[in-house]
C-alpha cells in the first residue's frame, strides 16, 4: 500500500513538472516573423515568390493593355514539382490578389488548365428552359469572357548533399505570362529561394 | 504688402498639399552605417502606376543583410492594402551602393513610405 501511494505520488509530481516544461502554442506574428527558418517552404516563401514575381510583371508592362482596360487571366498548368504536398494556390492566390488589386487583370474562374475553378458558371447556365426559373434571370447565350492572358508555371526542388554533412535544398518558382492569341510569352520570371542545414532535415 | 499675403496663402495651401512620402531608416543600429543618397519618383506612362527608385550606400566594411517594406496611401489619406507592405530582403555589399526600385500596387497610389530595417 505504502508502495502504491509512493509510486502514485511520484507520477504525479513527474506529470506536474513535466506539464510546466511543455512548450505552449503561439500565435505566429505574420508580419514580424523572427522565426527560424524551416527546409521546406513555409508562407514566408510563398510570400517572397508572389510579392517578386507581381514586382517583375507590373514592372515589364506586359499587363499594360492598350485603351487601359484589364487583361482577362486563365490560369494554366502550374506544376508542383517538390517533394512537398504543398498547393500551388498558395503561390497563385497571392499574385491573383495582387493582381487584381493593381486594376490590370481579372481572373476567370469559369476556364483554368484544370477545369472551372468555379463550375457554377456553366451550372446556371443549365437552368435554362427549366420553367422553375425566371428565364429573364437566367445568364443569356453569349455573356462569358473568354480570357486573353494565360498563367502556367512550376515549382522546382533541388535537394544537394553537401560534404560537411549538410544539406542544401533549391526551389525555383517559374512562372510565365501567355497571350493566348498569339502563343507568345510575352513575360517570364524566375526566383530563387535556397536553403542550407543539418542533413538530417526533411523537406518534405 | 499684397503680394507678401499672396505668398503667405500660397505656401499655407501648397503645405496643405504636401506629400507625405518618405523613406526611413528604422533600425538604430544601421542608421549610421546606411545613406540615403537619391530619391526618384515617376508615373509610368503606358501602365499609370508610380515607381519608386531610393538609392543609398553601405558605409561599412561589411556585408549587411538590410530589409525594406513599403507602404502606400491613396489621395486621402488611406492604406492601399499590397504584398508589398511585408518586409522584402535588401542585400547590401560593403561600401556598396544599393537600389530599391518598386512598383505602385495601384494606380489609385500617390504617397508612399519606405522603411528600411536589418
Amino acid at each position: 500500500m505504502k508502495r502504491a501511494v509512493t509510486i502514485t505520488m511520484s507520477a504525479l509530481l513527474a506529470a506536474g513538472l513535466m506539464s510546466g516544461c511543455v512548450d505552449k502554442t503561439e500565435r505566429i506574428d505574420m508580419h514580424n516573423d523572427k522565426g527560424d527558418q524551416v527546409m521546406g517552404l513555409d508562407y514566408r516563401d510563398f510570400d517572397e515568390a508572389a510579392s517578386k514575381a507581381i514586382q517583375s510583371m507590373l514592372k515589364s508592362g506586359a499587363l499594360d493593355k492598350k485603351n487601359g482596360d484589364r487583361y482577362v487571366l486563365a490560369i494554366s498548368r502550374v506544376t508542383n514539382d517538390t517533394m512537398q504536398h504543398i498547393d500551388t494556390d498558395q503561390l497563385i492566390k497571392k499574385i491573383r490578389v495582387e493582381l487584381l488589386r493593381s486594376g490590370k487583370v481579372v481572373v476567370t474562374t469559369a476556364v483554368s488548365a484544370n477545369g472551372a475553378e468555379d463550375a457554377m458558371s456553366m451550372q446556371a447556365r443549365e437552368l435554362r428552359g427549366n420553367d422553375e426559373f425566371n428565364q429573364n434571370t437566367v445568364q443569356k447565350k453569349g455573356t462569358l469572357v473568354a480570357p486573353d492572358m494565360s498563367l502556367s508555371g512550376k515549382i522546382l526542388q533541388r535537394n544537394i548533399a553537401m560534404d560537411d554533412g549538410k544539406q542544401q535544398v533549391e526551389y525555383y518558382f517559374m512562372l510565365t505570362l501567355t497571350e493566348i492569341k498569339t502563343g507568345l510569352a510575352w513575360w517570364e520570371g524566375e526566383s530563387v529561394i535556397g536553403k542550407r542545414g543539418s542533413g538530417k532535415s526533411v523537406s518534405w | 504688402m499684397k503680394n507678401l499675403i499672396l505668398a503667405l496663402i500660397l505656401a499655407l495651401t501648397l503645405g496643405g498639399c504636401a506629400s507625405k512620402s518618405y523613406v526611413k531608416v528604422v533600425d538604430n543600429s544601421v542608421e549610421k552605417d546606411v545613406s540615403i543618397e537619391d530619391i526618384k519618383e515617376r508615373v509610368n506612362r503606358d501602365s499609370g502606376l508610380k515607381e519608386l527608385q531610393v538609392m543609398g550606400e553601405n558605409k561599412t566594411d561589411e556585408y549587411l543583410k538590410l530589409r525594406y517594406r513599403v507602404v502606400w496611401f491613396d489621395k486621402e489619406g488611406f492604406e492601399i492594402e499590397s504584398i508589398g507592405s511585408k518586409w522584402a530582403e535588401l542585400p547590401v555589399y560593403k561600401n556598396a551602393h544599393f537600389t530599391i526600385h518598386v512598383v505602385s500596387p495601384s494606380s489609385k497610389a500617390v504617397d508612399y513610405r519606405l522603411f528600411i530595417d536589418r
